[in-house]
């Protein structure tokens, strides 16, 4: 990698390389400035304005933010999207990374087939999320749907449903399916945290006749922090920013009667328009992807900190 | 060292390339639009390329432009159409980028109502009240292309209408005739029931199914004259009679399929396809997909019938969209020879052959005796969709928010009054 010095040219040292250097995170700089730091800014800004369909119009302050925390039906739509959001997390902490770590755990003890457990658990996430929900759509089908079928075969008629179309299952079924979607991931993050404990702390716990769930709770969770914690941050941001999954399966009003809504379903459905001739409005939009992004940056950061908070004390 | 050098200059030669492209994108698509263009022209230096944008992408639609150039060029030799189709979901974003950067082609396919209104309304549309031809049209019909100041701005190129389907060959098998009144059709529909056939094929998982099929029945509930009413503001819709008309929808629940609330379009499809239902309150343009699944499906179609005896059926129609003139448009006089032609009968027999729709042109047929029964049907007991005529505005619109409360009904979340309520107080936001 020495450049060799070219005949005449003065003996140079190392000063123009050390300058160099901060050239290179340029390339990265203007990518991260253009894909990241533009688009929020622009929306921040759209969020400022009042919009005729894709017109921008006056200025008008904090108007968008007033409408949509004031006026119906954004007001109603904004707090119902919320505690679906919150839901959507909930569920996902207990049921998909419950079963995540589960799963990790025992590939982390080596059981029989592990690696190929580990392999078979992850590859639903090599689906893209739209044949992923229309997989699920044929199978809850309430007419032709595999579910319903089996339920009906095995004497338990009286459990079937309209799975997607009723309020009181649909949203519980959408979350459970991008459990299903997204545990191998999440397992193999859990998978990577258990294989960074030391052997010897194993080991000795073993040797003090530790096992089972007293070895789980007292040894391993405790040593597992931060993995742990990169998965209910990393949770965290995706049950807020779920969107295809929804939009796939129930369309852009979170069918049933907004049952399945969550914020940014109701942010595309206000910014773009929805499916019955609706023109869409890009300023309250705009201020409702800004609150998003606000919710998440903050929650995510107030976490981190804490984190970073326990490690250092 | 050099090594990452160079890779770095790669890097940032792709980044400026991406950010340079993707500002760029909209030229280029234009420029090689432009370059069709002046191919087309340098052909014959007589010809005029009108070019025509639409969101009627499918295959079908480029052989219909193909013989709209054969028929309009036995009057108008000197007219090449250049038809620039965009798909279905992108195209009014497209639409309101080329039209605010003037890029936007001769002849632009306008969204039926409001929409259209809207376009018109901010200057971007040549009127046309002087295009000959125009008077074929009942004032109806050309309320679907007007502006806020009463011009006309668009021809009415087609019309949607919905109707009861039925399968003939079920019918048949129970003896069943078309019912004359509202009380004939539930009984025909008990006799169904009795037979475990499903009377009728619905889901109301898609909003838009629900404002749709209660559009068809609504008329003969709320009366003829209501939508009169309703834009003089001597009725609104929490009135008794527009509340009558939602119960209706709702008294039919009876004869809908098991789990109806987890069933889209496409359910409701198969299951009339499959010969599951005797009937579909649908629209026509549903039949060609219908066929589809099953070719050897025999289809009849009937009015809505009325609720009083003696009175007249109804089915529901509406102007699915309409062809206007650019304002910006550097070939003004041929783009109005095309929209011209679209007025008469060989324009009117094309739409009725080649899409199977009715044609708002009088007087014209085919060989497909359903689209023929349907297109009879319309012209007779044509009545306005409502939701689709007039409740297209607001934010939501008062339509979508019809369909959602309607679904919120069908899931015994609402009553008929409250969904009337409801969508009162949307229409309060933006009606005078």
């Amino acid at each position: 990698m020495e450049d060799t010095p070219t005949a005449g040219a003065p003996p140079r040292n190392g000063t123009w390389k050390k300058h160099l250097i901060h050239l290179f995170p340029v390339p990265a700089i203007l990518f991260y400035t253009l894909f990241i730091v533009y688009p929020i800014l622009a929306a921040f800004t759209y969020s400022l304005f009042e919009w005729k369909g894709l017109v921008m119009g006056r200025f008008n302050n904090f108007d968008n933010f007033i409408r949509l925390f004031t006026q119906e039906p954004y007001h109603t739509m904004f707090w119902r999207a919320l505690r679906h959001n919150l839901y959507y997390f909930v569920v996902e902490m207990v049921v998909q990374n419950g079963i995540a770590f589960g799963l990790a755990y025992l590939i982390f003890r080596k059981i029989k087939g592990a690696s190929f457990f580990k392999v078979a658990y992850f590859l639903p996430r090599l689906l893209s999320v739209i044949i992923v929900g229309f997989l699920w759509k044929l199978i809850l089908n309430p007419n032709m749907g595999i579910l319903n079928a089996v339920l009906r075969k095995v004497g338990l008629e009286s459990l079937t449903t309209a799975w997607l179309g009723d309020p009181d299952t649909a949203l519980t079924a959408v979350v459970l399916i991008n459990s299903w979607f997204a545990i191998g991931f999440y397992m193999l993050i859990l998978l990577a945290g258990l294989q960074s404990i030391p052997e010897e702390v194993m080991e000795a716990a073993r040797l003090d006749g530790t096992t089972g769930f007293r070895l789980i709770r007292s040894v391993v969770l405790p040593m597992m922090f931060q993995p742990m914690v990169i998965v209910i941050v990393m949770t965290f941001i995706q049950s807020f920013e779920a969107f295809e999954l929804v939009f796939a399966m129930q369309g852009s009003t979170g069918e049933p009667f907004y049952s399945t809504d969550l914020l940014a379903v109701f942010f595309y459905r206000t910014a773009f328009g929805g499916n019955s001739g609706d023109t869409g409005s890009l300023g309250i939009g705009s201020a409702l992807a800004v609150v998003l992004f606000a919710i998440i940056a903050i929650i995510s950061a107030v976490f981190m900190k804490y984190v970073n908070h326990k490690e250092t004390a | 060292m050099k090594r990452i050098k160079s890779m770095s200059t790669v890097l940032l030669t792709f980044a400026t390339a991406v950010a340079l492209s993707a500002c760029g994108g909209n030229n280029g698509s234009n420029g090689s639009a432009a370059s069709s263009n002046t191919g087309g022209a340098a052909s014959s230096d007589a010809k005029v390329t009108v070019s025509i944008t639409s969101w009627r992408a499918e295959a079908s639609e480029q052989e219909f432009y193909k013989q709209l150039q054969a028929e309009l060029n036995k009057t108008a030799p000197e007219i090449v159409i250049d038809y620039k189709p965009v798909k279905a979901t992108e195209y009014n974003t497209s639409l309101n980028v080329a039209l605010s950067t003037d890029t936007a082609a001769d002849i632009i396919h306008l969204r039926p109502y409001a929409a259209g209104t809207t376009i018109a309304d901010a200057d971007y549309l040549e009127p046309i009240d002087d295009l000959k031809g125009l008077d074929v049209f009942t004032p109806e019909q050309l309320k679907a292309a007007q502006g806020s100041d009463g011009k006309q701005y668009g021809v009415p190129y087609m019309l949607s209408s919905t109707q009861v389907l039925y399968n003939k060959d079920i019918f048949a098998k129970y003896n069943l005739q078309e019912p004359k009144t509202w009380d004939e059709f539930i009984k025909l529909a008990d006799t169904l029931k009795s037979n475990n056939v499903t009377p009728l094929a619905f889901g109301s998982k898609e909003g838009w199914v629900l404002s749709l099929m209660h559009g068809a029945i609504a008329p003969q509930f709320y009366g003829h004259d209501f939508v009169d009413k309703f834009l003089k503001g001597e009725a609104k819709l929490d009135s008794p009679e527009y509340i009558s008309s939602i119960e209706a929808l709702k008294s039919l629940q009876p004869y809908f399929p098991a789990n109806f609330e987890g069933l889209s379009m496409e359910d409701i499809r198969t299951i009339f396809a499959t010969g599951q239902a005797g009937m579909v309150i649908d629209g026509h343009f549903e039949i060609a997909s219908i066929q589809a699944l099953n070719p050897e499906i025999k289809i009849g179609a009937f009015a809505v019938p009325p609720v009083k005896e003696g009175d007249e059926p109804s089915v529901s129609t509406w102007v699915d969209g309409s062809f206007a003139i650019n304002k910006n448009s550097k070939n003004k006089e041929a783009a109005r020879k095309v929209l011209e032609f679209m007025t008469t009968k060989e324009y009117g027999s094309m739409i009725l052959g080649s899409t199977k729709s009715p044609s708002p042109i009088p007087g014209v047929s085919t060989d497909d005796e359903l689209v023929n029964a349907i297109s009879d049907l319309a012209s007779k007991y044509g009545q306005p969709y409502f939701a689709v005529t007039n409740l297209n505005s607001g934010n939501p619109t008062t339509k979508s928010t019809l369909e959602t409360d309607l679904q919120g009904m069908f899931l015994d979340a609402m009553t008929p009054e409250q969904v009337a309520a409801d969508v009162q107080k949307s229409a309060d936001t933006w009606f005078k």
